[in-house]
């Protein structure tokens, strides 16, 4: 549980500790817990505890349960921060089916929920379907941007994952020593596309300012369980000459971050720190803050803001996409240098717009013949 | 020949788990009980084993403990097809039920909450690790398989002697065959078919744990994902025998190591319909080779 | 005394209404070691599946696919083949249905028959090719229906990228057009006007609500009005139990009064003696597997043009209402008719399940081992012939 708060309060303590004096910041992490606890409820709450215990709000997680140490989880850990911070009332629909959200969108109907959310983009004709029918009803959506078109009663929450995947690239073509890197992901899909593209954009990229060529291999296993395909996959993969491979696969992902293990070689994690999973190969992760979405939105919403009909865009701006905290291997497996680099030089250039990472083929194809 | 080593470690990865579960399978159903409960043995078992592990650092434990709560699970449905005569299917889909349930509670209640274990550091050795670096070269490299496919191995021989060439094996399969003329000879049939259930509980534990302790090393729910039910294939397209299912298992980890090899950047079939070549292959080499497979005479039905 | 006992033991249905109560109590006992008051859990089961009218439809909508999917597995035991392959053809049935439902434009009532039809020849056909090898080749059928499942599982996930399929900004197709949907007064939902006409014409079916002692009391007429409003807005209702219990029905009638049914029959008990009677067996396996295949196709159809999310969506695992089916069937030892009850049953649980869920906090692996429990007590029930004959046995020879 303690692991949940530190991950948060590092970034926040970081944006407090200033830019240039990185040095300190994770020797600081614990005396500058407390003060950037305080800054946390100064950034959140203005001088004041908040009270919202008669705001509530619940989730429908997707299939894999509100414990599925990713998505789902992270979302409703930003659930439990609320709570904890303003007493607001949280509670949660586990899906096992797809003809299940409906089920639980409706029941929670009946429950007088001030806001309903949908954890992940499967959830959207359901969620859009909902609204129509409860216009009366506040609803969030996460990982979609409903390509637009919002109803007015659901709030939009879609996160720039080609962005952090852009930093992951860019940090892979720095450190692979066999100039060829690897790309695994899941079901083939919008979503995966833009972890996809904005890897391979990453690659290219410092690919052209180290001035030389280097390979991305990229497999897509069909399916986001099968461990054995993505380590199959992994094993292929680094068999045939790469050395670090970035996944989007889901929990299949498990097996490629063992292939690297057993090869020792080095891979990517996705939508949170897996370097639990192998300490000393994996590289980095690219982390999806679903719950600081989540606990943004909803506490917005308590204070009276109407979110209604928008898209709330969570990219490396934002802080809710990024590249994981760096941990005791980190900068064994990494030069300090480029990591300092990726998470502050390219990430402004992406934040400023100087880079405009692509999220699909079309775009990639553009952003590799202006390179 | 990188190619040909990586479909091989590929495809011993791949069966190790299905033929130790095929074996349980086997055993069971050869006795008169039907097992389709392979798939929640193997996964109680998938999360005994890295439980254990984890706390205490032995993999061997783990995979040993795997086995046992495999047995657990195989000794309710053995109860229940044995003493009360229940539809043994019915017994077997109840595990399938219960397995995984229990799993991912113990898992929740263990550790926090949450449906991941934790990384188990030490897990089953590899065949090649006493070497200084066996990633050196892509021989010692890519034959570095688990040690699994090692015991999954010997255990198919281990099968297959007891079933054919011992006393109690011979018995195991006339009480599958004819219980009632077994009986008349003295053979105490629920005792053997009590030995046999609790075997394939076993041994549909230590093949799930050889996916939780060996292929990656973590149990989560979807470490298993049908397995059990591959398994179950395998022991009827093996003929059940313990040489067939091997074959079986050998065939579809095959298949899969070459959806691995023939995919990749640019391919004019589908991924998807590559990923159906294990199953499309198991059904022609049904056709072409195996044929009618008929299961032990006695098998279902309650004695 | 006990003669009368032992006989009301013998009746199966006694035996299963004790082995649901012994299921429900050892999964009590199972609810109070994780923690959660077994009565308490059991009352919100209850209240979740009985306590309002929108929740016994809900729960009806649930079961329909599975007590669908329950008929083609039990018809095929019947006739001595273990479908396995009840997932597979749900959904390809399921896949039949979103093509027809979307890229074919039909007037109404004829859309959603369309679908279903489809549905069952094209699921139909799928297992057709299960009793095909069987028949030609003598390879069993469980074999070959496991490895169709997961073919449809990847079919299925092929079928999603379809480009005049793929609904953009989705891993998924597009819904089946509204003239295809089997719910019922699906128009008056269909769009926002609608729903506006629709609640203003309850409204003013309604009318005034009468104020009594200066507390408002609705009439049971306007009860009424405000259930159906209840029941049409926030469910999915639609015909498919009225297709479900009239399949149960005939598939019934087909294996208990028809020469087809007894000759299938016949060689799901016997194959050499019905082969020696003259019946052509292989025609046989391969007619039982069609019917077999087309029940739980339409089971997928029904899934689709009835029941949200109404389109194909990629899939990682198996969505299990073929496996579910097979519960289903062996629960109501692969009566057609109890395929009904056991399919109700089935449904009950996992929707008062999430009442016990979202009220309680019970996880949905605790309610997924009750049902395990229940369904492993179940198939004790012949325990309970054995204990009748115990009695009557001691009875007699008290005499």
């Amino acid at each position: 549980m303690k692991k949940n708060l530190v991950i948060p309060i590092l970034a926040i303590s970081m944006l407090f500790v200033g830019c240039g004096n990185n040095s300190t910041a994770q020797s600081n992490s614990n005396t500058t817990s407390q003060v950037s606890e305080q800054a946390q409820t100064n950034n959140q709450t203005e001088n004041k505890k908040v009270d919202f215990s008669n705001f509530s709000t619940a989730m429908v997680s997707d299939i894999g349960g509100i414990n599925d140490k990713s998505f789902n989880q992270n979302s409703y850990d930003g659930f439990k921060r609320l709570n904890q911070d303003t007493g607001a009332k949280i509670s949660y629909k586990e899906s096992q089916q797809l003809s299940d959200y409906k089920v639980h969108f409706d029941a929670l109907r009946d429950e007088n929920v001030n806001l309903i959310w949908g954890i992940g983009y499967l959830l959207s004709s359901d969620v859009v379907n909902a609204a129509a029918m409860n216009p009366d009803q506040l609803y969030g959506i996460i990982d979609t941007d409903l390509d637009g078109k919002v109803p007015n009663n659901v709030i939009a929450v879609d996160f720039e994952d080609q962005e952090a995947a852009f930093l992951a690239g860019y940090i892979a073509a720095n450190v692979t020593k066999t100039d060829k890197v690897g790309f695994i992901g899941g079901i083939p899909g919008r979503v995966i596309s833009r972890f996809e593209y904005g890897y391979k954009a990453g690659v290219d990229y410092a690919a052209r300012e180290l001035n030389k060529k280097i390979g991305i291999e990229t497999k897509y296993i069909n399916s986001f369980v099968d461990d054995s395909m993505g380590k199959a996959s992994a094993l292929a993969m680094y068999n045939q000459g790469a050395d670090i491979i970035y996944h989007a696969s889901g929990n299949a992902g498990q097996g490629v971050i063992e292939a690297a293990k057993e090869l020792n070689k080095l891979a990517i994690g996705v939508d949170m720190d897996q370097s639990y999973l192998a300490p000393k190969n994996v590289l980095t992760s690219t982390v999806k803050r679903t719950g600081d979405a989540v606990y943004d939105a909803s506490y917005k919403t308590a204070s009276g803001e109407h979110l209604g009909g928008q898209v709330l865009r969570y990219g490396l701006a934002k802080h809710g996409v990024s590249l994981a905290d760096p941990n005791e291997n980190t900068f064994n497996l990494m030069p300090k240098e480029l990591y300092e680099k990726a998470t502050k030089d390219i990430e402004e250039m992406i934040v400023s717009g100087k880079i405009k990472v692509p999220k699909d083929e079309k775009a990639y194809e553009k952003f590799v013949s202006e390179l | 020949m990188n190619n040909i080593l990586l479909s091989i470690n590929i495809t011993l990865m791949y069966s190790a788990p299905l033929i130790l579960a095929a074996l349980g399978g086997i055993i069971s159903e050869r006795s008169g009980v039907v097992n389709i409960g392979l798939e929640g043995m193997m996964t109680i078992g998938a999360l005994v084993g890295a439980v254990i592990a984890y706390y205490t650092q032995n993999p061997w434990l783990g995979f040993i403990c795997a086995g046992l709560a495999g047995c657990a699970l195989a000794f309710l449905h053995a109860i229940a097809s044995i003493k009360f005569k229940a539809d043994q299917t019915i017994s077997g889909l109840a595990m399938n039920f219960i397995g995984p349930g229990l799993s991912l509670f113990i898992c929740k209640a263990l550790f926090g909450g949450t449906n991941t274990s934790p990384t188990v550091t030490n897990k089953i050795p590899k065949i090649l690790s006493w070497m200084q670096n066996p990633n050196k070269n892509i021989w010692t490299s890519n034959l570095n398989v688990d040690s699994t496919i090692l015991i999954a191995l010997l255990l198919t021989f281990a099968m297959w002697y007891f079933l054919y060439k011992t006393k109690l094996g011979l018995r195991v399969i006339s009480v599958g065959e004819n219980p009632k003329a077994a009986a008349t000879l003295g053979i105490n049939v629920h005792k053997v078919r009590y030995f046999c259930v609790l075997a394939s509980g076993f041994l549909a534990g230590i093949g799930g744990a050889s996916c939780s302790l060996a292929i990656i090393s973590v149990f989560s729910p979807t470490v298993i994902s049908g397995k059990g039910f591959i398994a179950l294939a395998a022991v009827i397209f093996g003929k059940w025998t313990p040489q067939g299912a091997l074959g079986a298992c050998l065939l579809f980890g095959f298949a899969q190591s070459l959806v691995v090899l023939l995919g990749g950047n640019e391919s004019i079939i589908p991924s998807q319909f590559l990923s159906m070549l294990p199953y499309i292959l198991t059904i022609i080499v049904l056709v072409l080779f195996v044929g009618k497979s008929v299961g032990p005479k006695a098998s279902g039905e309650p004695f | 005394m006990s003669i009368k006992i032992s006989s009301l033991l013998k009746k199966s249905t006694t035996a299963i209404f004790i082995s649901i109560l012994l299921g429900f109590l050892v999964g009590g006992i199972i609810l109070a070691l994780s923690g959660f008051n077994p009565i308490q859990s059991y009352g919100e089961l209850f209240k979740g599946v009985f306590s309002k009218p929108r929740y016994i439809v809900q729960t009806i909508i649930i079961a329909t696919p599975v007590i669908l999917t329950g008929i083609s597995v039990a018809f095929a035991f019947k006739t001595g083949l273990f479908n396995i392959g009840a997932e597979g053809q749900f959904m390809m049935g399921a896949i039949a249905a979103s093509f027809i439902g979307y890229k074919i434009d039909l007037p109404p009532i004829i859309h959603p028959i369309a679908c279903l039809l489809g549905a069952m020849i094209f699921a139909g056909l799928y297992a057709v090719f299960v009793g095909w090898l069987k028949a030609k080749f003598g390879i069993h059928e469980v074999i070959t229906s496991i490895m169709l499942n997961w073919i449809a599982l990847y079919f299925n996930n092929y079928y999603v990228t379809l480009p005049s399929l793929k609904k953009p900004n989705s891993e998924g197709v597009y819904e089946v057009l509204d003239s295809a949907r089997i719910n019922i007064l699906y128009n008056v939902k269909a769009n926002q006007e609608n729903i506006l006409a629709f609640r203003d014409k309850i409204a003013e079916l309604k009318g005034n609500v009468p104020i009594v002692n200066g507390v408002e009391k609705p009439t049971l007429f306007m009860k009424l009005l405000d259930t159906v409003q209840d029941i049409v807005f926030r469910t999915d209702i639609n015909y498919g139990i009225f297709i479900a219990v009239a399949v149960a029905i005939i598939v019934g009638f087909i294996l208990n009064k028809t020469t087809l049914g007894y000759s299938l029959k016949g060689v799901g008990i016997n194959k050499y003696a019905a082969e020696a009677a003259g019946i052509n067996v292989k025609k046989q396996i391969i007619m039982s597997m069609l019917i077999s295949g087309a029940i739980a196709g339409l089971a997928g159809g029904i899934y689709i043009t009835g029941m949200s999310p109404n389109r194909i969506i990629t899939l990682s695992l198996h969505e299990n209402y073929g496996f579910n089916g097979l519960s289903v069937a062996l629960i109501a030892n692969n009566n057609p008719i109890a395929c009904i009850f056991s399919g109700l049953l089935f449904g009950a649980l996992k929707y008062g399940g999430n009442a016990m869920q979202s009220q309680l906090g019970v996880p949905t692996e605790i309610i997924n081992i009750v049902i395990g429990t229940i369904i492993f007590f179940i198939g004790m029930r012949l325990i309970f012939t054995i204990i009748a004959d115990k009695l009557e046995k001691g009875e007699n020879s008290n005499e």
